[in-house]
């Protein structure tokens, strides 16, 4: 019972993880339509520059962790205008394309940037709560309490602030949007800023959690997307629940099968879910 | 109010519109009748910025506004309640009326709300029902609360009957009729010829991307053309 605890509490952490790249994902594509295949490696980026500035720079991490979401919220816009944009009007395939182009772009750079050294991001964190036989290491805490307070922060973006309902208008009808004065230019620059930023935070927590090197970025829009898919595409509490579960899912396996099987597990689990709901955990039967 | 002259638009190579008159004064009701394919639509798409017009001018209170990306038209005080309905299916009803009034920012809003509710009870019944859940007549009422909520200055109403329950359609009919009332300047779209006669102050015939007939309702409705066409008798 508490071995199962235990698990359950590792895979919250993970999970809030894969929620935020879910957040990112999900937003995009309900506004856009497009697959964000990049979004992995810019989360990768957000946590190799956090590596940079504290282990290379001595500057100390709650003044890293903002510049890098700042940095976040400027390569979101830059992507959107420079990338997606001019595809906006093209076939979707277009951006497909665009998608997986900017996907090796950015995995360049980091790669030109950072290397090919595996790096961890160093933080002082180093205390273990003991919870009733359940071990919490104090990093692992600060990860769930993060990931939570984005995760609400950004729910109360979108329902309760006027750009997020238009962000929610644009994704539902774009034209009905347009006709109610929502300036349809400006919201896609908000929508990547928003997503990237989250997108950077996730990247930034992989990073002190477990390790970034090359590859791993792409390993997480992968679960990102499944993700998607699990909770439903589009939706916003679809993306929570099903980042959720996955997370839960692959640490359960872990503890219980076998680490090396614990993606095989969580995609057999998503191929039985999707058999019952093509539509999702909470997406919309159409 | 509105002054359209010599307009022209269409689909990329194709012309729908050869080049169209229209005004509509301040607190009149206007109707454009015709037959589908006739450019209805492509018309006020175009007023509405959807569309980019290929030639002519379009006035609003005498400031240019053709060629103005959508939502700054809406912000110039034209407002449509577009054919369809078209309302955001997972938003709660209260949240789609709130959109309505995206593109102001005064403090009167709140109480337009209430308004609203109190001109359609129905809506405040349903007020955190998802839109989508809402039957087609409890939908239009909606899409025409939404496009009040933005107070324009026009608003436009896009085949409001189409594809509704005849009694439902009466409904339509008879809250166009109090809108109108209340003083709101109004260009009606209507298949329903006789419903939009009927409403309308004046009204224009359009074939084929050309104004052919112009006069009041009341004219309209007796003209021996739009009798046998239009109206089935």
């Amino acid at each position: 019972m508490i071995e199962i605890l235990q698990q359950i509490v590792n895979g919250i952490a993970i999970g809030g993880v894969y929620v935020l790249i879910a957040l990112g994902l999900t937003t995009v594509f309900g506004i856009l339509g497009i697959a964000h295949f990049a979004h992995g490696s810019v989360s990768m980026f957000g946590g190799y520059l956090t590596f940079f500035l504290v282990a290379g720079q001595g500057i100390p991490l709650v003044i890293a962790i903002p510049v890098a979401l700042t940095a976040g919220v400027v390569l979101g816009m830059a992507i959107e205008l420079l990338a997606y944009r001019p595809v906006r009007k093209a076939s979707h395939i277009n951006a497909f394309i665009v998608a997986l182009g900017l996907t090796m772009m950015v995995e360049g750079l980091n790669l030109e940037f950072f290397g090919h050294e595996q790096v961890v991001i160093p933080t002082s964190f180093d205390r273990v709560f003991n919870i009733g036989g359940v071990t919490l290491p104090e990093l692992r805490l600060y990860v769930i309490l993060a990931a939570a307070l984005l995760i609400a922060a950004m729910t109360i973006f979108v329902e309760r602030t006027k750009t997020g309902q238009a962000i929610r208008a644009v994704a539902e009808n774009r034209d009905a949007a347009i006709l109610m004065g929502v300036n349809v230019r400006t919201i896609p620059l908000v929508v990547f800023a928003m997503s990237t930023a989250l997108g950077v935070a996730a990247g930034i927590m992989v990073g002190a959690l477990f390790a970034i090197a090359p590859g791993i970025g792409e390993g997480l829009v992968i679960k990102g997307f499944a993700v998607l898919i699990l909770g439903g595409l589009g939706s916003i509490p679809g993306a929570i629940v099903g980042g959720i579960v996955l997370g839960i899912t692959e640490s359960l396996a872990a503890g219980f099968v076998s680490s090396a099987y614990k993606d095989v597990i969580a995609f057999l689990v998503m191929i039985f879910v999707l058999l019952f709901r093509p539509q999702g955990l909470l997406g919309k039967a159409s | 109010m509105l002054e359209v002259r010599g307009l022209r638009a269409g689909y990329g190579a194709i012309e729908v519109l050869h080049g169209i008159d229209l005004d509509v004064a301040e607190g009149e009701c206007v109707a454009l009748i015709g037959a589908n394919g006739a450019g209805k639509t492509t018309t006020l798409k175009t007023i509405c910025g959807l569309l980019a017009p290929k030639a002519g001018t379009i006035r609003l209170r005498g400031r240019e506004i053709g060629g103005l990306s959508g939502h700054a038209i809406v912000r110039e005080g034209v407002t449509m309640c577009p054919e369809g309905r078209q309302v955001f299916p997972q938003m709660s009803v209260l949240k789609n009326l709130r959109m309505g009034a995206y593109a102001r920012s005064d403090d009167g809003q709140a109480d337009d709300l209430e308004r609203m509710m109190d001109m359609f009870p129905i809506l405040r019944e349903r007020a955190h029902q998802a839109a989508g859940t809402l039957s087609g007549g409890e939908q239009e009422m909606l899409a025409i609360a939404r496009a009040l909520m933005a107070r324009p200055k026009l608003c436009i109403f896009d085949e409001p009957s189409l594809g509704l329950a005849p009694k439902i359609v009466a409904e339509v009919a008879a809250t166009l009729g109090r809108i109108r009332e209340m003083g709101m300047t109004i260009l009606l779209v209507e298949q329903n010829s006789l419903m939009a006669l009927r409403l309308a102050d004046r009204a224009y015939l359009l074939e084929a991307g050309e104004i052919v007939l112009e006069g009041t309702g009341q004219e309209l409705q007796s003209h021996p053309d739009v009798a046998k066409a239009y109206l089935g008798h």
